[in-house]
């Protein structure tokens, strides 16, 4: 949390003074009237003054009058009555950049909310990538079978109904695949990461000799998940709020959660106090893969189609999520709503390379670092917090 | 002799004023592969008593206590609780009957509240919801009847090991998933090995309480003092046997040790004597000694220089202040009891262990904190035979001759680091000649494929080569047969004669007397005391390793 106020103080106020131009048009009513007034403060009509004496832009209307400053207006088109303004804004801390990073979080941070569960259990989960990927793709042909003019409540249930039905299979898979099988975790997901992403590929191509699927109802797209609400579209966060919210509750508060850190903390342990370790695996692995899916439908709401290479390689970036937020690879600790800090913190990294201008290119290696080090700096504070108890 | 050898019918006659016993172990046997560790062994517990069961290394106390609480399945043999037998090997059925363990293995998760540990088995909730209330409210009234002040929300991880074990206690005394059946029996096992002396003295007090409150306390332990401070009777077993139970008012320290090492009781004195023992019973002290042979005539060079000098070298939490000097071809004997940091003792001078503060010097090279390559590089070499050959010797993936010259690779290579494969077979060739290590070819056979014996030799091989002057030497000899134990005592003194100086960890008293000229005791991480001459022989080395009062003077 720490990290990211301050990542947030250094971005603001570096673009503070870094500001960027922002326009924004200003629609009249029928009843308005614009006078333009020259420094000395006396009014002139349209066309009867040159661009360069305006000082003051008056919009009258039957409420009254306001002002707009000339500095910030670009120019007023009388025909289709706009004042097009342009004003500078901080490039960073600016509601529809914010929003961006959280909106851009929200995919992954869904998803790892499940990877915390699965990485306080001591295991892994390879294929969460795959199965957003699948869940998207399947979805997404389930949706544009709906006519374009489909009620809400029609396509919203079934687009989640799809998507999550697709990753549940896939986590129910991976669960008791490892835990019926007896194969590390690590095994189980890489393959399953290899060949959901075969499937996700191999599907439209066979069906609709395609890469890519869209055409879906406006009521699934702009209707809901890429609803704009206040200038910005925020859908997709308020969900990745409730995820967190839950895996906050369901870890911390329930005792499936409770069970979970027991068998990371103990197996042999959580064995002999009873506790159904297999069932408690397959639940948090077939959880995961639930999230998958309802992160998938997110994304085909918020773009409108499907691509067969989507969530490609977005299990290191969920794990990085995770493992940010505080959890522990050998088991037995992590939050969920450390996980999703951690994901905001990986976008927040992202973002500033694009407030600082740097090259896209290096990217990975600030990422790689900044993983690194995030780890390192947690596992210290745990150790002298250990010596201090 | 006081008390009354009952063999295997119960304790009827050590039964002061003939209570019923609660619980009785009949005619238990127990075998690990071909290790016995307990035959036909008979104890009954009356109500309310803490009943120690002691003896040495191995002698079977620890998994008497682990059968008894349904950890180990016997192979013969009934425990029965109050007329009802027990199922055996069910963890389940002891706890539900009340029969509870302490025990190390079972560790809880550090990770989660004391709490959440305590109530593990069956979480209180409200519907789905953990009631944290109640939990607190159930694990306050389990900790807080033996020490008010843990905080049970508080992860088990942080807290002492002392209070660590407390909450193991305080879970012991759970009652069962249905609110009844509260603990009746429980098991401690080495209960105090990993505490500090007051923690452990709490710890006592705490037993006594449980006893007086009616409980059974089964202790297993082998620590005379804790004996004497807090139990009622004591059952002593002996190389899987049961040897006697004694009313602990009744009996004093050496009848216990001798009840301990038994009628084998035998005074070897230094390995050049090779008398045999004074009542014609030590039949194998005397094998051992017959197996030793009298080869090693060579007296140590206690005029030259010590090869190897250590000068308060402490590690903490595991060694206290240890110095010593180690002369050419002395072989020093580390005798001990299990925990007493003869093997942490090793690793801190083969630069393992990376806390430790003192001075350690080879011939004149100070290694301390330097870490393991300049241990074995130091002036005159180093080489350490570990304990666990299977987990800290051998690699069991590469060759016969990797294993044997894995230290030395380095430094018989060639240009950028390759392999001289003609030079290496020859000298693994000279190697396993004269360790006679029998394996049907040096490069493709795996250690795996190796009898335990020629394993031993094989790690031994590794060690004692030509640049290698002192050797540490930890229990070479466990697990292998008698045989092959012949050729590594006549080895390990071929090689003292030869100026080599050891430092010898064993466990098996009557190899620990014979192959050593001199026995220093270790307890507790410190050196309790060294014996010379006759001096030397198991009723000595016993009474300093569970001597508690040696602690105390160290620790002041």
């Amino acid at each position: 949390m720490l990290v990211i106020i301050m990542m947030m103080a250094v971005l603001s106020v570096y673009g503070a003074f870094n500001k960027v131009p922002e326009a924004k048009k200003i629609e009249l009513g029928t009843d308005a009237r614009v006078v333009l007034l020259d420094a000395n403060g006396s009014e002139h009509e349209i066309g009867t003054i040159a661009k360069r004496n305006i000082a003051t832009y008056r919009v009258i209307d039957t409420d009254g009058s306001k002002d707009y400053d000339a500095a910030s207006v670009d120019r007023y088109d009388s025909t289709t009555r706009v004042i097009f303004q342009s004003r500078l804004k901080n490039k960073f801390f600016n509601s529809s950049n914010l929003f961006l990073i959280l909106k851009d979080s929200s995919f992954f941070a869904i998803m790892a909310v499940g990877m915390t569960g699965v990485i306080i259990l001591a295991g892994i989960d390879l294929s969460v990538g795959s199965i957003y990927g699948l869940s998207a793709i399947v979805g997404a042909m389930a949706i544009s079978a709906l006519p374009q003019d489909a009620s809400i409540f029609i396509a919203l249930p079934v687009g989640l109904a799809v998507c999550i039905a697709v990753g549940t299979m896939c986590g129910l898979a991976n669960g008791s695949m490892s835990v019926g099988l007896r194969v590390h975790p690590f095994v189980i997901t890489l393959g399953m990461m290899a060949a959901l992403r075969g499937l996700t590929v191999v599907l439209p191509q066979e069906i609709y000799s395609t890469q890519s699927i869209g055409g879906f109802p406006t009521s699934f797209t702009s209707g809901f998940f890429k609803a704009k609400i206040a200038g910005v579209y925020p859908v997709p966060v308020i969900i990745m709020a409730l995820v967190a919210a839950a895996g906050w509750f369901v870890l911390s508060r329930t005792v499936f959660g409770r069970r979970i850190f027991a068998i990371g903390g103990n197996e042999t342990a959580a064995q002999y106090a009873g506790i159904p370790v297999g069932k408690v695996k397959i639940l948090v692995y077939t959880i995961t893969g639930a999230l998958c899916g309802l992160s998938a439908c997110i994304y085909l709401g918020y773009l409108g189609a499907a691509e067969t290479n989507a969530g490609n390689a977005y299990e290191l970036q969920v794990i990085a999520a995770t493992v940010i937020g505080g959890a522990s690879l050998m088991g037995g600790r992590g939050t969920a709503v450390g996980a999703v800090l951690g994901a905001i913190i990986i976008q927040l990294i992202n973002n500033a390379m694009v407030i600082f201008s740097v090259d896209q290119s290096y990217n990975q290696i600030v990422m790689g670092a900044a993983i690194v080090i995030a780890v390192v700096i947690d596992q210290t504070k745990q150790r002298v917090q250990a010596r201090r108890g | 002799m006081r008390s009354a050898r009952t063999g295997r019918n119960g304790s009827v006659k050590d039964n002061p004023d003939h209570r019923e016993p609660v619980l009785v172990a009949r005619g238990i046997s127990k075998a690990f592969g071909i290790t016995q560790a307990l035959s036909d062994v008979s104890v009954s517990f009356l109500p309310g008593e803490v009943h120690a069961l002691m003896g040495e290394n191995g002698a079977g106390k620890s998994t008497l206590g682990k059968v008894i609480a349904g950890l180990h399945k016997q192979d013969s043999g009934s425990v029965t609780l109050e007329g009802r037998e027990l199922l055996p090997g069910s963890l389940d059925d002891a706890f539900a009957a009340g029969v509870r363990i302490v025990h190390q293995e079972l560790a809880q998760c550090p990770n989660l509240s004391v709490a959440e540990n305590l109530c593990l088995h069956d979480i209180p909730k409200k519907g789905f919801i953990v009631d944290f209330d109640e939990m607190r409210r159930r694990a306050e009234e389990l900790v807080h009847q033996l020490d008010p002040s843990i905080d049970v929300t508080q992860p088990l991880g942080r807290l002492s090991p002392g209070r660590r074990q407390i909450c193991q206690i305080a879970a012991s005394l759970d009652k069962d998933a249905h609110g009844q059946n509260a603990a009746r029996v429980i098991v401690f096992d080495e209960p105090t090995s990993s505490l500090s002396l007051t923690e452990a003295s709490r710890l006592m007090e705490i037993t006594r309480d449980l006893a007086s409150q009616g409980l059974t306390i089964i202790y297993v332990s082998h620590r005379m003092s804790e004996i004497f401070t807090c139990c009622d009777r004591v059952s002593v077993l002996r190389d899987g046997q049961y040897v006697a139970t004694n009313i602990v008012s009744e009996i004093d320290e050496p009848t216990l040790v001798e009840q301990m090492i038994g009628r084998r009781i035998s005074t070897p004195g230094a390995k050049h004597t090779a008398s045999s023992s004074d009542n014609g019973e030590g039949i194998e002290a005397e094998a051992i000694e017959s197996l030793v042979g009298t080869s090693n005539s060579q007296e140590p060079h206690y005029d030259q220089p010590p090869r190897l000098i250590l000068r308060d070298v402490c590690s903490p939490g595991k060694l206290n202040s240890i110095s010593l000097k180690l002369y050419p071809g002395e072989i020093l004997g580390v005798g001990g009891l299990v925990g007493a940091g003869r093997s942490e003792l090793f690793d801190a001078i083969f630069g393992i262990d990376h806390r430790v503060t003192g001075s350690i010097v080879v011939d004149g090279d100070e290694i301390c904190g330097k870490g393991t390559k300049a241990a074995i590089e130091a002036g005159v070499g180093l080489g350490y035979v570990p304990e666990d050959r299977r987990n800290q010797g051998l690699f069991f993936n590469l060759g016969i001759d990797e294993n044997i010259l894995a230290p030395i690779m380095p430094d018989i290579c060639g240009l950028f680091g390759t392999r001289k494969l003609d030079d290496e077979l020859a000298r693994v060739q000279s190697r396993v000649d004269r360790f006679q290590i029998k394996t049907a070819s040096l490069r493709e056979t795996r250690p795996s494929e190796l009898s335990g014996g020629n394993q031993q030799k094989l790690l031994i091989a590794r060690w004692m080569s030509d640049r290698t002057k002192v050797l540490l030497l930890d229990e070479p000899t466990r697990g292998i047969d008698v045989g092959t134990k012949a050729e590594i005592y006549k080895l390990i003194n071929e090689a003292a004669d030869q100026g080599l100086a050891i430092l010898l960890v064993s466990s098996e008293m009557p190899e620990l007397l014979a192959l050593s000229d001199r026995i220093l005791v270790m307890g507790e991480g410190v050196i309790k005391g060294e014996l010379r001459g006759s001096e030397m022989n198991q009723t000595n080395i016993l009474t300093l390793a569970t001597d508690e009062s040696a602690v105390a003077r160290a620790a002041h």
